[in-house]
């Protein structure tokens, strides 16, 4: 039998497969579609996007919000059931990015969601997001 | 030149007594008083120009007007005929033209309702399209400065990292 280090064996208690529900405005989902395809197929790693935020561990929030969607990305979050991680994806999400000054567009979406952990990049590397997943795994038993 | 825009503009210019501009093969100006309106689209549903591409609104800061453009395109003819009218920029109010064109005017009236502040009369549904809980002046305005309300609301000069927005 493979002996296994303390780390591991808690980890392997831990970890269960991040369901994800996408919220994805203008760009958002053309920076996630690697992730989805063959070379980073993140299946291998159980992440799956499922359709209805009830499912999901994991919300991912790329692009810009306006006004108007980010009063629906809020809905969408109060539906999640606990323990819930909001991943935010880009440098829209963090400053507005190109949209700085826009009139109908939030600048820092942690004025109006939990945020969880910043991605930055424009778009952010699969690498990047994988890493992040990997960090909810770490950290799952803090969120329970 | 063919002989259908000609023929077209001698029409018009009969009926309405105005002169348009053939801008190029297919295409015809004409530029209208706003009370003549609802009669010059109504003549020209009549005559075959059943599509209503646009409607869209330039904003002539200076002449204190809006000059409201219809974009009307004919199956039958293939052609464009583009009508213009100027209302008072203060208080834009015009005739909708929605009983005429059916759904397609009535969104197009509603995003220039929400983007210019112009009120159509006789559009049923004017309610904001994108602009949710919206309490500024109607954005597209030139006189709307709209850096100047984004950093009104959403940035702090005296926060160190956000006083680059104010250069």
């Amino acid at each position: 039998m493979v002996k296994r280090s303390e780390k591991a064996k808690t980890m392997r208690k831990l970890i269960k497969a991040i369901w994800i529900f996408n919220w994805f405005n203008s760009c958002g989902f053309a920076e996630l579609v690697p992730l989805v395809g063959s070379r980073w197929d993140m299946e291998r790693f159980g992440m799956i996007i499922v359709g209805n935020p009830r499912h999901a561990d994991v919300l991912f929030i790329a692009g810009y919000q306006t006004h108007k969607s980010i009063e629906r990305a809020k809905r969408i979050y109060e539906q999640m059931a606990e323990p819930r991680v909001v991943i935010a994806l880009g440098s829209c999400t963090m400053t507005g990015g190109m949209y700085w000054d826009s009139y109908n567009t939030i600048k820092k979406l942690d004025d109006y969601l939990p945020v969880t952990m910043y991605i930055p990049g424009c778009p952010p590397r699969p690498e990047a997001v994988f890493e992040a997943c990997e960090k909810i795994f770490e950290h799952v038993k803090e969120l329970e | 030149m063919t002989k259908k825009e000609i023929k077209l503009l001698d029409e018009i210019n009969n009926k309405f007594k105005i002169d348009g501009r053939i801008q190029r093969e297919h295409r015809i100006w004409v530029s209208i008083n706003v009370n003549k309106l609802i009669e010059i689209c109504k003549w020209l549903k009549e005559k075959g120009f059943v599509h209503l591409s646009a409607i869209s609104v330039t904003d002539w800061l200076e002449k204190k007007e809006y000059e409201l453009t219809y974009h009307l395109w004919s199956y039958d003819n293939k052609m464009l005929v583009t009508v213009k009218t100027n209302i008072n920029r203060n208080t834009p109010t015009v005739e909708s033209v929605s009983p005429i064109w059916g759904e397609s005017a009535q969104i197009h009236e509603r995003e220039l309702h929400e983007l210019f502040g112009v009120k159509f009369k006789g559009n049923k549904d004017l309610l904001p399209l994108f602009l949710e809980n919206w309490q500024g002046p109607a954005p597209f305005r030139k006189d709307f400065d709209w850096r100047d309300y984004v950093r009104e609301k959403f940035y702090d000069k005296k926060n160190e990292r956000e006083k680059v927005y104010y250069d």
